[in-house]
C-alpha cells in the first residue's frame, strides 16, 4: 500500500496495518533540513517575465523540495502551498502537481488550499467585518457565496487534470485559544452553509476535503463536523482542545488530524515534548481515523532537533500492529 | 430607563447611532460627561466584558460593543478634556519584535478602553527599546506586550531586560498576554501579569493600577 492509499483510507476512517500516516501542513525548515529554500520562503517577482525553460527549472525545484521532506520524514501527503484564491496561479499550482507526480507517481495524497469560508479578521479591519456581519447581512453572505463558487470554479477547472490533485485543505481559522471568534449562532449563519457548500461541491467531484483551524473548536465542533469534511485538522491543544474527547464525540463521523502541541515542541523540556507525542499517538491511532502531525505546522523558527524527535518516536512507536493482532 | 441606562443598554447591543444620539442628548440636558463616561459607556463595557469572560458573549459581540463605545467616546471626549477628567491609567501596547500578529493586541486595547485606560498603540514588530521609550515618553503606568508564536515570544523578556538595564523594572507594570504565553513563562521572564484574555486583562490591569496609586 502507498503512503497515499494509506492516507486515503485514515481519511475513510477504514482500518490500517503499519505506521500511521504522518504529513504536516507546511514543513518550513527545508534549510536546516537540507539547504532548500521553503517554497513559501520564495517570491518570484518577475515570473511573467522568465522564459518557460526557467519557469520550468523553478517548477521543478519547488516540486522537488516538498518531496524531499516527504521523503525524509515519510510525510503520506504534500500540501502545495499556492493562493488558490487568486486564478493567475491555477497553472503554476498544476506545473507543481504534476512535477509532484511526474517525480513520484501516485505515492504522495496531494492537496493543495481551497477555504472560500470567512476566517478570523485581521486586527485592522475586525471591527469594520464584524458591523458587517450584524449590520449587512445580505451583502456578507453575498461576499461568502461569491468567494465559495470562485472555489467551485477552480476545483472544476482542476478535475480537467484527472489524477493530479487528491484533495482540497481549508485553512480559514476560526478559533482563538479561548473560543471561537464567531459565536456558534454566527458560525450557523454565515460559514456554516458555505462550508458545507464547498466541501459538498469538492466531494461532488471526487475530492477529499481536511478541514483546519487552530484554537477551541469546542463550542463548534458539532457544526463543523455536520458540514461533513473528511478530516479536522489541528486539535489544537494551547486551544485546550483535547484529542480523546473530540474522538470519543466525532471519531464516528470524521478523522483525526494533529494535537502534537507545537508551542510545546518549541517551549517544553525534552521530556515534556515526548510525553505530549507518546500522548497524541495513544490518544489518535485507537479505532484508526487518525493523522499524525503537529497541531499547525512546523513552522519558521521551531527547532529541527524537535521535530526530528517527534518523527523518531512516531518511526518506533506509531505503528499499528499487522492484520488480526489488535 | 434613565438616559445614562440606556446608553449602557444601547452599547452592549452594539447600536452605534443610538449611543451616538443618546451621549449627545444626555450633554445637551446637563448629565454630567464623569457620569455619562463611567456609568454609560464605561459600564456597559464592563458588563460585556464579564460576559465574555464566561462565554455568554463572543468577540464580535465585544467589537460592536467597543465601536458604540467609541462612537459615544469621541461626541463626549471633548467636555471630558474641558472638566479634565484623568484616564484610569496609561497603557503603552505593542505586539513583540519579530511578529506581525495584531488580533490579540487589538482587543486588548479595546478592553482596556473599556475600562478607562489610555492607550498608547505602538503596532506590531515593536523593538524593546521602543516598549520602554514610549512608556517614559508618555508616563505609562502598563506595559502591555503581545505575541502570537512561541518564536517570539522571548522578545517579551527582552523588553524586561530593557527595563532592568535602564533601571526602570520596578516604576511599571508589565503584562504579557497571546497564544503560547503561559504563567510559567510569565514568571521565568519576571514579569508582573500574565492574563488568558482581553477581559481579564482589563481587569486585572485596573486593579494593579489602582493598587499601585
Amino acid at each position: 500500500m502507498t503512503p497515499r492509499e494509506k492516507f486515503i483510507k485514515c481519511l475513510k476512517r477504514e482500518p490500517i496495518t503499519g505506521h500511521v500516516p504522518h504529513f504536516e501542513l507546511v514543513f518550513y525548515l527545508t534549510m536546516e533540513a537540507f539547504r532548500r529554500v521553503h517554497p513559501e520562503h520564495r517570491v518570484f517577482h518577475q515570473w511573467d517575465q522568465m522564459s518557460k525553460r526557467e519557469q520550468d527549472y523553478h517548477i521543478q525545484d519547488i516540486a522537488e523540495t516538498y518531496i524531499a521532506y516527504a521523503e525524509k520524514y515519510n510525510h503520506s501527503a504534500i500540501f502545495v502551498q499556492m493562493d488558490t484564491g487568486n486564478m493567475k496561479y491555477f497553472d503554476r499550482t498544476v506545473r507543481i502537481l504534476e512535477e509532484i507526480r511526474n517525480q513520484t507517481g501516485d505515492k504522495y495524497y496531494t492537496m493543495v488550499h481551497g477555504d472560500p469560508t470567512f476566517a478570523i479578521p485581521t486586527g485592522d479591519d475586525m471591527i469594520e467585518f464584524t458591523a458587517l456581519l450584524y449590520e449587512e447581512e445580505d451583502k456578507m453572505k453575498a461576499l461568502a457565496q461569491k468567494k465559495v463558487d470562485h472555489f467551485k470554479a477552480f476545483a472544476e477547472k482542476m478535475t480537467r487534470y484527472e489524477g493530479l490533485l487528491d484533495g482540497f485543505t481549508l485553512c480559514s481559522d476560526y478559533c482563538f485559544n479561548a473560543n471561537p471568534f464567531f459565536s456558534p449562532d454566527l458560525f450557523g449563519e454565515f460559514i456554516a452553509p458555505y462550508l458545507k457548500d464547498i466541501l459538498d461541491a469538492y466531494r461532488s467531484m471526487g475530492y477529499y476535503t481536511i478541514k483546519h483551524t487552530d484554537g477551541n473548536i469546542m463550542p463548534i465542533l458539532d457544526q463543523m463536523v455536520e458540514c461533513g469534511p473528511d478530516a479536522l485538522h489541528s486539535l489544537d491543544p494551547q486551544g485546550g482542545v483535547s484529542l480523546k474527547k473530540v474522538k470519543e464525540l466525532v471519531g464516528d463521523k470524521v478523522a483525526l488530524c494533529g494535537n502534537v502541541n507545537c508551542g510545546l515542541l518549541q517551549t517544553g523540556t525534552e521530556e515534556e515534548c515526548v510525553a505530549d507525542i507518546r500522548r497524541s499517538l495513544r490518544e489518535g491511532m485507537p479505532g484508526y481515523g487518525y493523522i499524525f502531525c503537529t497541531s499547525n505546522c512546523a513552522y519558521t523558527g521551531l527547532s529541527l532537533e524537535r521535530y526530528e524527535l517527534m518523527h523518531r518516536i512516531w518511526r518506533e512507536e506509531g505503528i499499528y500492529p499487522e492484520a488480526g493482532k489488535q | 430607563m434613565a438616559i445614562i441606562e440606556e446608553i449602557s443598554e444601547f452599547l452592549q447591543k452594539g447600536r452605534a447611532k443610538n449611543v451616538k444620539a443618546l451621549v449627545t442628548q444626555a450633554l445637551e440636558e446637563g448629565e454630567d460627561p464623569k457620569a455619562i463616561l463611567n456609568e454609560g459607556l464605561l459600564s456597559g463595557m464592563m458588563i460585556i466584558g464579564e460576559k465574555f469572560k464566561k462565554d455568554e458573549v463572543f468577540v464580535p459581540d465585544v467589537l460592536i460593543a467597543a465601536r458604540a463605545m467609541n462612537t459615544g467616546l469621541a461626541v463626549l471626549e471633548p467636555r471630558l478634556v474641558e472638566i479634565g477628567n484623568e484616564p484610569v491609567g496609561k497603557a503603552v501596547i505593542g505586539t513583540v519584535k519579530g511578529d506581525l500578529h495584531d488580533i490579540g493586541k487589538n482587543l486588548v486595547m479595546m478592553m482596556l478602553k473599556g475600562v478607562g485606560f489610555e492607550i498608547h498603540d505602538l503596532g506590531v514588530d515593536v523593538e524593546p527599546e521602543t516598549f520602554v521609550d514610549k512608556a517614559e515618553e508618555v508616563g505609562a503606568d502598563i506595559i502591555g506586550m503581545s505575541a502570537l508564536l512561541s518564536t517570539t515570544m522571548p522578545n517579551m523578556g527582552e523588553v524586561v531586560e530593557e527595563l532592568k538595564n535602564r533601571g526602570l523594572r520596578e516604576k511599571y507594570i508589565v503584562m504579557i498576554g497571546g497564544a503560547p504565553v503561559t504563567e510559567k513563562f510569565a514568571r521565568e521572564i519576571g514579569v508582573d501579569y500574565y492574563t488568558p484574555d482581553a477581559a481579564t486583562c482589563a481587569e486585572i490591569a485596573k486593579k494593579a493600577v489602582e493598587e499601585r496609586k
